[in-house]
């Protein structure tokens, strides 16, 4: 069921280094300040901090008590307080607040602020101003790259893509470009380098003058992995690789993702999955081996592959009734306890499952699916119209409504002006008139448009469709962008052929290609792009993409001989995602490298979904 | 080889003594030097003159020149001299922080600074009774602390910063009634003391021992006195200079005895003492031990023996087999190898030299395995030091110097000297890493010819870019940063340019003033604190106008400094909007102010308000029209507040509609929805969905039969079953129309009758839905029932 690697698949780089960096680094850091000290975190540092380095390492060195950090007076009595937090400037005025408020109380006590991953002036210029620059000491904790998987690197770096693509902020490139550095002089140099987008040519550029300026480290060092690939997340001005984004995620680790937000590798779940009156934390990666059958399979097939294992579990449970005593001491030491936390896992999975068909046929997900599918395809826009506008007008979700218009503004190159006006309309008395400052966002960013009204086609046929009733109307439309071929994305998928032409039913159980993610409807984009440059070892004969993209200046290639690399590195592909990617991704770009033979290592500002992307664009009232 | 022994003078039975010319000096005195101030740097430095200071008759108005002459007597500078009436003597000490000084002042108070690289100058406490000068002085260093030594009279002070203690040193002959001249040894660890008896003693620093002394039976005060020892050898020796005498006493009843023709001065070095006169420069110091074995008179020294074979060999003599094969019976001729070497590098004479070294390579060639490394390390040594010790350079550095100085500083020294072309030269010669050698050398290069005033700009610029080029470790800005310093801004600017990393130009640029030309090169850097530091240079330097207007042609600044102003500074957020004329943003910052800032209902109202008018400026109508209904649906939620009570505020038109109707208000529900014009479908789904949660299932039935519902019955059906009210979804199921009938059907449960009605359609995936519903046994007739009928459809 789940597929093996191939036999010849390389090895992957041990990247636990990274982990036993940071630690050694906080450690190092908190040091700095000796003796009993109170820890205030930020909450985003949490998580990724726990998997660096747990709350006995940390008392280890002398941290009394943790601190959240939020807006509330710090009850800590320590004459000690250390910060440990993004470089935010509302972090800035919160330390300030506390800095102050001992001051006018004439109370003197040491404070230390170490900014994750680096400080920005802009922090410590608001430090100045609050008056308590040379109260604080600061310091950076480099910690940027956090191994969540054998083959998953996260920067945990969220606020990337609303920083960059909305409020075009570059601040966090140079933070990018710092961790290709240190990963370059790890396990670098990378041979052949290739990217597309704006944003992963100047981080590659900035990445090149840091190597440059440090040159001969990495000089005659044996390559580890031969290809490194950098692509942003919204890749051209039109954007169209959110489509991938936008989808809904068909794959279980993808599906787990979208119902119970998978946060730094690890998954909260409730106890309408424990079947128990607690909730469980549970770590999911390659360690847990039912999870690491199931994680790429579609949905559909996970159930039946469950059954079997139970069933196969079972079997192993009743072959000690036929056991002798020694047979059965055996089997109590040795498979006993295997077999007990196989167990254990298998009824999780089983209960997320259920959870998940509980909450997607409430909502009629599959309706959802289909619609998701006509809007990729480009049939019965005006049926998925209207399915959308019954979306908002039910109040399903905020998020998920959001979701599909931003899904038909690009796949259809915008709306047309009439349901462009109408949509929002129904979406802002549906959920608040503050998301008018939402549909500013996604204008700005290209999520959510108004077809241009130049275009004389949209007007004749918004004549026309004044003049006949909704659905004859709906079937013009059709005929219309069918006839205008107006569609970036139209344009893009036929080139590239993301929507697989199928005849028949799509055996996900047998996927043939990276469709299978989504049901065999739609290849994303980006892992299509780079199937096809690792193909041509360069973006020659794929001149018409890149133009249809609007990145003609932005794709790069850089090789250097080849002659050191083995090939075995050659075959080791590192995936850098500006902007976050989505399980679905990887799952597609894993299933990839199976059948070629590769292996992908994915590393990304942030693990995305759907969801987590319109909040990024979201308003919501403070 | 008896002749090269010549100038060896024996002192005791241990040691010899030689001096032998540096340079004949070039410096065309006219003056005698007893005429001159003179001052001379140790390690082979420069020496610097001030002629007849003290004559008076000269005119006030003439002041005095300083002329720095190398060590071979060439002129290298001319300085104009201060005077300095207060002072009445000074000593220069060396110590690892540098160079001290200590001034003894008109009113006998001793001034101490221990660097004068930052003159520090630290008064030292008073000398009881001091009246006049003290007879001689010098400064002990001990323990990183500089003391001052005084004598006045028979008795000796010590003086450090906290007192002034009188000290005896041990073992000092009786009679003495003053002393007329006291030195310091190169390493501050010996003193030697010269008494009105013509007595002289020498013994540790500390005083605390004697190490020997010696009766010279002179009385007249000598000029000067200073140590000759090397480092590493047992010898105590100094050298006493009178006006035409020159003594060598140590630890031995007889002394060395020279005499001067010329007036001459003495510098202490760290392996002995220069003499220079008016014509010539001379080198005086104890023969070293390695030199000593191999020319010493019949010495059977391996290294003599070696050397005396080589001779031969090159005479293609036998005998050259004869003195190897005693050497290496004897087992030594490694040692023999290493002695030559050694000894080359004491000698000055490149000739003799060579012939050592060639013994050394002699040798060498009988040995297997004898590591390569000193001998070429010598063979360069000797060739960087020939080249330094030439007359024209003249630094007349030992190897022992040389050692002690290193390379590094010797490249300064030779820098400082404007000799680059040598410079680089030996860096070439020794294969120094480029960044501490040549390129370090460049740049300094680079720094001086910046400062030709009488080249042109575009000149200086392509000359330092074409000798330069790329060479790493060299940093164009600081070359810039120098050129600014000496007032060329232009062409510091077109240094810049070669600066490969933008953020480096950045600082100076700022500096210059060129605050925007900083701005592009900062945001070319990709590094967003170098381009805030620049937005925070121009913000104080420009008026806003100005500073906004240069935002607006960086976009990426001008991004990054929003972002700033939204977290830190709101009012300069609508000003830069304000004068973008972007009122879009501006529609938008109103909005946000509406929910964020105001919290009174009439100031949201006005915010909004605002609002709309920005919106309708950008021809937004869509937003300004959704501003303006946001306001009277404010207004209306307030009403609603104070007449039902409740919450209504910040509800979203859905919402208050829905309160409305679960509170009963029917008749204020449909006004809202007529005045805000809520859509039929919306007014459908929002009272089905609110008159099913109140479960006023009356009131939904006739809502139901109103008029023909615009979102068909299919919706009432789910919402029922939502409410577990399978008997109402039944009610309605059956109003379902045709295309939706088997999907109403299932969701009630009528499987049998859905099964009926699909195979009625002959809709093969209505078939497959209900189908996927039969479950068990219950249902098995149905789904035999639909096998037949597909079965029966395909046959036709």
């Amino acid at each position: 069921m789940a597929f093996p690697h191939r036999p010849d698949a390389p090895e992957l780089p041990d990247f636990s280094m990274l982990k036993r960096l940071a630690r050694d680094q906080l450690i190092y850091l908190l040091e700095q300040l000796p003796g009993k000290k109170d820890l205030f975190i930020e909450a985003d540092l949490m998580s990724p901090l726990d998997r660096i380095a747990n709350v006995s390492i940390l008392k280890q060195h002398e941290v009394d008590k943790l601190y959240k950090v939020e807006n509330k007076p710090a009850l800590s009595s320590n004459e000690q307080l250390c910060f440990l937090v993004r470089p935010r400037i509302k972090n800035m005025r919160y330390i300030a607040s506390l800095v102050n408020a001992d001051k006018l109380a004439g109370r003197t006590r040491k404070y230390k602020v170490i900014f994750s991953p680096q400080k920005f002036y802009a922090c410590e210029m608001v430090l100045e101003e609050e008056g308590i620059y040379g109260d604080v000491s600061c310091d950076e904790w480099a910690f940027s790259l956090l191994p969540l998987d054998v083959d998953l690197l996260s920067m945990e770096l969220p606020e990337f893509f609303r920083d960059y693509f909305l409020e075009g902020d570059q601040r966090w490139i140079n933070t990018v470009a710092q961790a290709l550095h240190l990963l370059s002089t790890l396990y670098g140099p990378f041979p052949n380098c290739y990217g597309i987008g704006r944003c992963a040519k100047m981080a590659y550029e900035l990445w090149r003058n840091l190597e440059e300026e440090e040159d001969g480290e990495t000089k005659g060092r044996r390559p580890e992995i031969g290809h490194i690939f950098l692509l942003d997340r919204g890749i051209s001005v039109s954007d169209v690789d959110f489509v991938t984004a936008l989808c809904s995620q068909v794959v279980y680790e993808g599906l787990v993702d979208d119902t119970f937000r998978i946060k730094c590798g690890s998954v909260d779940f409730g106890p309408e999955v424990t079947s128990s009156d607690k909730s469980l934390k549970v770590l999911l990666n390659a360690e847990d081996k039912v999870f690491n059958e199931i994680r790429n399979e579609h949905f559909s097939n996970v159930f039946g592959f469950l059954s079997q294992k139970a069933r196969n579990l079972q079997a192993q449970y009743d072959r000690r009734r036929g056991m002798d005593i020694k047979q059965m001491k055996n089997f109590v030491s040795q498979e006993l306890k295997g077999l007990k936390q196989e167990h254990r896992l298998l009824s999780l999975h089983i209960g997320a499952c259920e959870s998940i068909m509980k909450k997607k046929t409430k909502q009629d997900f599959q309706e959802l699916i289909k619609t998701e599918h006509a809007l990729l395809e480009g049939f019965n826009i005006r049926e998925s119209t209207s399915y959308i506008e019954e979306h908002i007008d039910r109040q399903v979700s905020p998020i998920e409504s959001l979701r599909l218009m931003c899904l038909l503004s690009i796949t259809e190159n915008g709306l047309i002006p009439k349901d462009y006006r109408s949509l929002k309309t129904q979406y802002l008395q549906s959920y608040g008139p503050e998301h008018l400052l939402t549909f500013s966002n996604l204008r700005r960013a290209g999520l959510l448009t108004e077809q241009a009204p130049g275009d004389t086609l949209t007007a004749v046929e918004s004549k026309v469709s004044k003049l006949v009733t909704d659905k004859a109307a709906g079937k013009i439309t059709d005929a219309f962008s069918s006839l205008a071929k107006r569609s970036n994305f139209r344009a893009i998928s036929k080139k590239l052929n993301l929507i697989p032409r199928v005849d028949g039913e799509y055996d996900l159980k047998v996927p043939r290609d990276m469709a299978y993610v989504f049901g065999g409807a739609y290849v994303p984009l980006s892992c299509r792009i780079i199937e096809q440059v690792l193909e041509r070892r360069s973006w020659q004969g794929l001149d018409e993409v890149v133009r249809l993209l609007n990145c003609s200046d932005f794709a790069f290639t850089d090789m250097t001989k080849e002659d050191k690399a083995s090939s075995e590195s050659l075959r080791l592909i590192l995936v850098v995602f500006l902007g976050g990617c989505t399980f679905s991704e990887i799952s597609a770009l894993r299933f990839l490298g199976r059948e070629k033979g590769y292996r992908f290592i994915f590393l990304t500002t942030a693990v995305t979904n759907s969801a987590r992307l319109m909040e990024a664009m979201s308003e919501v009232k403070a | 080889m008896d002749c090269y022994t010549a100038n060896w003078n024996p002192l005791g039975d241990s040691a010899f003594y030689r001096k032998y010319e540096l340079y004949s000096m070039d410096w065309d005195l006219k003056e005698e030097l007893r005429d001159c101030l003179v001052a001379a740097a140790p390690y082979g430095g420069p020496i610097a003159l001030l002629r007849n200071p003290w004559r008076k008759e000269k005119a006030a108005s003439v002041r005095p020149v300083l002329d720095i002459y190398s060590a071979s007597g060439m002129p290298l500078a001319s300085l104009l001299e201060v005077l300095q009436n207060r002072v009445l003597d000074a000593r220069i000490f060396h110590t690892e922080f540098g160079s001290g000084v200590a001034i003894l002042t008109g009113a006998h108070r001793f001034t101490l600074s221990a660097n004068v690289g930052d003159l520090k100058l630290r008064r030292m406490p008073e000398v009881p009774g001091l009246q006049s000068a003290p007879s001689c002085w010098t400064v002990l260093c001990q323990d990183r602390v500089a003391h001052i030594l005084l004598a006045v009279g028979p008795d000796l002070y010590l003086l450090d910063h906290a007192a002034c203690s009188a000290v005896t040193p041990p073992g000092l002959a009786p009679g003495v009634s003053s002393f007329l001249q006291m030195a310091v040894s190169f390493t501050y660890r010996h003193l030697a003391l010269f008494t009105d008896t013509g007595y002289i003693w020498m013994g540790t620093a500390s005083l605390k021992e004697k190490l020997c002394e010696f009766n010279c039976n002179i009385r007249a005060p000598p000029k000067q006195m200073v140590w000759c020892s090397r480092p590493r050898s047992k010898e105590r020796a100094v050298v006493v200079a009178w006006e035409r005498r020159l003594m060598v006493v140590g630890d031995a009843p007889e002394s060395i005895q020279f005499v001067l023709d010329e007036d001459s001065y003495l510098v202490p070095e760290l392996d002995g003492v220069r003499i220079f006169s008016r014509s010539t420069h001379e080198f005086l110091h104890e023969v070293p031990a390695a030199s000593e074995e191999i020319f010493k008179i019949a010495s059977m020294a391996p290294g003599a023996l070696l050397l005396e074979a080589q001779k031969e060999y090159e005479k293609e003599s036998q005998k050259a087999d004869e003195y190897l094969r005693e050497i290496q019976e004897l087992g030594q001729l490694t040692q023999a190898v290493q002695q030559c070497i050694e000894a080359a590098g004491h000698e000055h004479q490149p000739d003799m030299q060579k012939s050592l070294l060639r013994a050394a390579s002699f040798g060498k060639c009988f040995l297997d395995r004898f590591p390569p490394d000193s001998f070429v390390h010598m063979c360069q040594d000797l060739r960087v030091l020939n080249a330094v010790r030439d007359y024209h350079i003249g630094i007349p550095l030992t190897y022992s110097q040389y050692k002690q100085l290193t390379i590094q500083v010797l490249l300064d020294r030779l820098v400082l000297r404007r000799l680059y072309p040598l410079a680089i030269q030996i860096c070439e010669y020794l294969r120094l890493p480029e960044v501490q050698g040549v390129s370090r050398i460049l740049a300094h290069w680079a720094c001086y010819k910046v400062q030709q005033k009488d080249v042109s700009d575009e000149d200086v610029a392509r000359a330092i870019n074409q000798k330069l080029g790329d060479t790493p470790g060299v940093s164009y800005s600081d070359i810039a940063a120098r050129a600014y310093g000496c007032g060329r801004t232009e062409l510091a600017i077109k240094l810049l340019e070669y600066e490969p990393r933008s953020g480096e130009q950045v600082p100076l640029l700022l500096k210059m003033k060129r605050s925007k030309l900083a701005l592009s090169k900062a945001i070319e850097s990709g590094d967003t604190d170098l381009v805030f530091t620049v937005l925070l240079h121009l913000k104080n330097e420009l008026n806003r106008g100005d500073f906004f207007m240069t935002l607006r042609n960086q976009p990426m600044a001008l991004s990054l400094y929003r972002q700033f102003c939204k977290h830190q500074e709101l009012e300069t957020l609508k000003d830069l909007y304000n004068q973008d004329d972007n009122h879009q943003e501006l529609g938008s910052f109103h909005i946000r102010a509406s929910y964020a800032a105001e919290e009174r209902i009439e100031g949201r109202v006005a915010a909004l308000q605002t609002a709309a008018d920005a919106f309708y400026k950008a021809k937004n109508e869509f937003a300004a029209k959704a501003t303006e209904d946001q306001m009277r649906l404010l207004r209306l939620q307030r009403r609603l507040e104070d007449e039902l009570g409740g919450q209504f505020l910040d509800l979203s038109l859905h919402d208050t509609v829905t309160t409305l109707i679960l509170g009963g208000h029917n008749k204020r529900a449909e006004q809202l929805a007529r005045d805000f014009r809520i859509p039929d479908k919306r007014l459908w789904w929002l009272k089905l969905t609110a008159l099913a949660d109140l479960e006023d299932w009356e009131e939904l039935e006739k809502f139901s039969k109103s008029k023909k519902s615009p979102i068909g019955y299919l919706p009432f059906v789910e919402i029922c079953m939502k409410q577990h009210n399978k008997y109402e979804a039944k009610k309605y199921a059956s109003r379902v129309g045709p295309e939706q009938k088997v999907k109403a059907l299932l969701l009630v449960g009528d499987v049998a009758q859905a099964a009926d009605v699909a195979i009625e359609h002959r809709n093969e995936a209505e078939l497959s839905l209900v189908l996927s519903h039969c479950t068990g046994a219950t249902d098995g007739a149905t789904a035999d029932k639909i096998q037949r009928a597909r079965a029966q459809a395909q046959k036709k």
